[in-house]
C-alpha cells in the first residue's frame, strides 16, 4: 500500500506491505524489512559467529568434508551445500571438534537449519580469550 | 520461406516471456514447456499453450531432452525455442529436435560441437591464428593430471566446466593446496548443472577486462558482428552489470576483435545468434569461447543497435533474410543492464527465497523491464536466483549511469531480498564509472557483505506509521487476502 505523510515540515511517499508477519517499507530509494513481533528495525541480518554451522539458504547438502569427532581450524571448510545450481562452501567461524553432524549428504535443507555442531577446542578458546 | 504456427519454449523465467513477446508480435503461437514448479510465473500466463514436461529438479524437466521433444510435439509446435541456459547450447537437443521434425531456433548441430565445445573450438580458433590463453584442454580428466597441469601452466589457473557456461563450474586455483578440492568442486558442479563433469584449465588473468562479441549469421549463410559489449563486472564468474559498448576498445581493437569473431563464426558456419568471448588486458585481446545462443545479456545490443534478435532467430529459422544492407547497423549511445538476484546484500548475498510481494518498476523514457516473476509469485531454491533485469538507454555512459542509478532507487520489490544495494554501491564506484574496472572488480571491492547502514529519523517514523497503517488494514477484514494473493502457496506446502 502507499502511504504518505509528513515528518519535521518534509512530505514523504512510501510503499509498503505486510507479507507472512514480515512488513516490508519503501523509502528514499531504500527497501526496509521489519520483524513485528520482535518490533526491532533492520536490513538482513546478523552473521553467527558461534560454533554452529547453519544452512544460510535453502538448498541441497553435497559434501562433508569433516566427521564427528575430527578437528577444524577457524575459518576451514566444512559442508559444501548447493542452491540454485551454485555450491557453498561453509566454513567454521571458530577452531575446535566436530562435535555433531545433523545433516546427511543428499539431504534437502531448510534455510536455518543447523547443520554442524563444533566445540570450541580448549587451545582455541584459551587463545580468542 | 515458412512460416511457424507456433512455437514451444524450452526455458522458463523472464527469457521465457522475452520470447512470447517476439512471438506474439509476429503472430505465432506458444507453447511453455515448464516444469511442475514454474506454473506461478509471468511465462506460464502469458503463453498460448502450457505442458508440464517434468517435476521442479532441471535433470527432470528443463534438462530432459525426452520430455521437452514430447511436449513440444504434443503442444503441436513446428520449432523450439531454447532460450539460454538448460538445453540451449545442447547439441543432442538440437539433432533430437531434427530427428523429431521440429526446428531448433539456433545454429545446426554440427556448429554448436564445433563451437560450443571449448576445447574444439579452440583447436579451430588455434588453427586461425587467433590469440588464446595458455591452458590446458586435453581427454585426461583425472584430478592429479590436471593439478600437475595447472602446475604447468602456473598459478593462478581457473578450472571451468567444459560443458558450462554462465559462471556455473568454475573455480580460481591459486595454489596447488586448494586445487584438488575446487578441481573435484567444479566436477561436480559441471555434473549437476550440464550432465558432464569434464573441465579444462586455463592461465588466470588477474586484471583482464571481459569483451564480448554479438555474431549473427542469417539463413543466407552470411555473418555479421553487432559489435560489443562489456561484462567486467562479475561475481565468481557470473555476470551483474553488462554494457555495450564497452568503454574500453580504441577503435583499432574493435575493428580486430570483430573480425576475428565474424571469421571463427564463418569458418563454422553459424547460423542465428551467438556471443564471441574475449578477456583484454593491456591492449591485448585473447580469445576465450563462444556462446552459441542468446546471450543474458542481449538487451543491451538491441538498444544500442537497434535490431530485436530473438525476433532475428526465429525469422532464420524460417528461412527469413535478417538485417539487410540497407538497413543501418551502427551503434548509438549507451546502454546497461543490471542483473537483478533475489538474495540479501547484507549478508554477502545469500540466496532469499520466498513469496514475491509488490513489484514496480519506474516508468519513464530509456528503460525496458525484463521480469518472469510477479507479485503472488514463489521465488523457490530450484532455479537460478536472477529475478529480474533492468535495461537502460542513454545518449552516453555517464547519463546511463545516473538513469540506472535512479531506475534502481525507485524500483520497489517485497517479499524477498534484492542485489539493488548492491547494484547501487557498484554504479558509484570511481572504477565503474571511469570505467577502468576488471574482471578482478567484485573480489576486490566487494568481497565483503555491505555494511547495514542505520536507519534516519525519516525512516524510523515512516516505518512507524507503516507499521500502524499496516495493522489496521489488517484488522480492517478481509483486505489482507487481497493484498497477499498467493495461490500457490498451499501448493507448495504439498512438496
Amino acid at each position: 500500500m502507499r502511504l504518505k505523510g509528513e515528518f519535521q515540515g518534509q512530505e514523504w511517499q512510501a510503499e509498503a506491505q505486510l507479507i507472512k508477519g514480515q512488513l516490508w517499507v519503501h523509502i528514499n530509494g531504500r527497501t526496509l524489512t521489519v520483524e513485528p513481533e520482535k518490533k526491532s528495525t533492520r536490513r538482513g541480518g546478523a552473521k553467527n559467529k558461534s560454533g554452529d554451522i547453519v544452512a544460510p539458504m535453502p538448498g541441497k547438502v553435497t559434501k562433508l568434508l569433516k566427521q564427528k569427532g575430527d578437528s577444524v581450524a577457524a575459518g576451514e571448510a566444512v559442508l559444501v551445500m548447493e542452491a540454485m545450481k551454485m555450491e557453498y562452501t561453509l566454513k567454521a567461524d571458530i577452531g575446535g571438534r566436530v562435535e555433531e553432524l545433523q545433516c546427511s549428504v543428499g539431504e534437502q535443507v531448510s534455510l536455518g537449519k543447523m547443520l554442524v555442531k563444533i566445540s570450541a577446542s580448549a587451545e582455541t578458546a584459551g587463545i580468542k580469550a | 520461406v515458412r512460416k511457424f504456427k507456433r512455437i514451444a519454449i524450452a526455458n522458463r523465467g523472464e527469457v521465457a516471456v522475452r520470447i512470447i513477446h517476439a512471438c506474439e508480435e509476429l503472430g505465432i503461437e506458444t507453447v511453455l514447456l515448464h516444469s511442475e514448479a514454474d506454473v506461478g510465473t509471468r511465462a506460464y500466463r502469458m503463453a498460448t499453450k502450457k505442458i508440464c514436461i517434468g517435476p521442479a529438479p532441471t535433470a527432470q524437466s528443463y534438462l530432459n531432452i525426452a520430455a521437452n521433444i514430447d511436449g513440444a510435439r504434443a503442444g503441436g509446435a513446428e520449432a523450439i525455442h531454447p532460450g539460454f541456459g538448460f538445453l540451449s547450447e545442447n547439441a543432442d537437443f538440437a539433432e533430437a529436435c531434427e530427428r523429431a521434425g521440429l526446428v531448433f531456433i539456433g545454429p545446426s548441430p554440427r556448429a554448436t560441437r564445433t563451437l560450443g565445445d571449448k576445447v574444439s573450438c579452440k583447436a579451430l580458433a588455434k588453427k586461425l591464428g587467433v590469440p588464446l590463453v595458455p591452458g590446458y584442454e586435453g581427454d585426461d580428466q583425472s584430478v592429479e593430471t590436471l593439478i600437475s597441469e595447472a602446475e604447468k601452466i602456473g598459478f593462478p589457473v581457473i578450472v571451468k566446466a567444459a560443458a558450462g557456461g554462465g559462471g556455473r563450474g568454475m573455480k580460481v586455483l591459486r595454489s596447488k593446496e586448494e586445487a584438488r578440492e575446487l578441481i573435484e568442486s567444479a566436477q561436480r558442479e559441471g555434473q549437476s548443472a550440464f550432465g558432464s563433469p569434464k573441465v579444462f584449465l586455463e592461465k588466470y588473468l588477474e586484471k583482464a577486462k571481459h569483451i564480448e562479441f554479438q555474431i549473427f549469421g542469417d539463413c543466407t549463410g552470411r555473418v555479421i558482428h553487432l559489435f560489443d559489449r562489456e561484462c567486467s563486472v562479475q561475481r565468481r564468474h557470473q555476470k551483474i552489470i553488462e554494457e555495450a559498448l564497452s568503454p574500453s576498445l580504441t577503435p583499432d581493437l574493435r575493428r580486430k576483435m570483430g573480425e576475428v569473431a565474424t571469421s571463427l563464426a564463418t569458418h563454422a558456419n553459424y547460423r542465428g545468434a551467438g556471443t564471441v568471448e574475449f578477456l583484454l588486458q593491456d591492449d591485448s585481446f585473447y580469445f576465450l569461447e563462444v556462446n552459441t545462443r542468446l546471450q543474458v545479456e542481449h538487451p543491451v545490443t538491441e538498444l544500442v543497435m537497434g535490431v530485436d534478435l530473438v525476433k532475428a532467430q526465429i525469422l532464420t529459422a524460417q528461412g527469413d533474410p535478417v538485417f539487410p544492407e540497407t538497413q543501418l547497423l551502427a551503434p548509438r549511445g549507451h546502454s546497461i543492464e543490471c542483473r537483478l538476484y533475489a538474495e540479501n546484500s547484507f549478508l554477502g548475498g545469500v540466496p532469499s527465497t520466498g513469496l514475491l510481494g509488490e513489484v514496480k518498476f519506474p516508468e519513464g523514457p530509456g528503460r525496458r523491464y525484463e521480469y518472469g516473476f510477479e507479485a503472488g509469485d514463489e521465488i523457490s531454491s530450484y532455479y537460478d536466483p536472477m529475478i529480474a533485469k533492468v535495461i537502460v538507454w542513454d545518449e552516453n555512459r555517464r547519463r546511463a549511469i545516473e538513469k540506472m542509478k535512479k531506475v534502481l532507487q525507485e524500483t520497489v520489490i517485497f517479499g524477498v531480498h534484492t542485489n539493488i544495494p548492491y547494484l547501487l554501491e557498484i554504479l558509484s564506484h570511481p572504477e565503474f564509472v571511469q570505467g577502468t574496472m576488471t574482471t578482478r572488480f567484485i573480489d576486490t571491492y566487494f568481497s565483503q557483505p555491505l555494511q547495514e547502514p542505520t536507519l534516519s529519523e525519516l525512516e524510523k517514523a515512516v516505518v512507524a506509521t507503516a507499521q500502524r497503517s499496516v495493522r489496521s488494514v489488517e484488522t480492517g477484514g478481509g483486505s489482507a487476502a487481497t493484498e497477499f494473493p498467493s495461490p500457490w502457496l498451499t501448493y507448495w506446502r504439498g512438496i
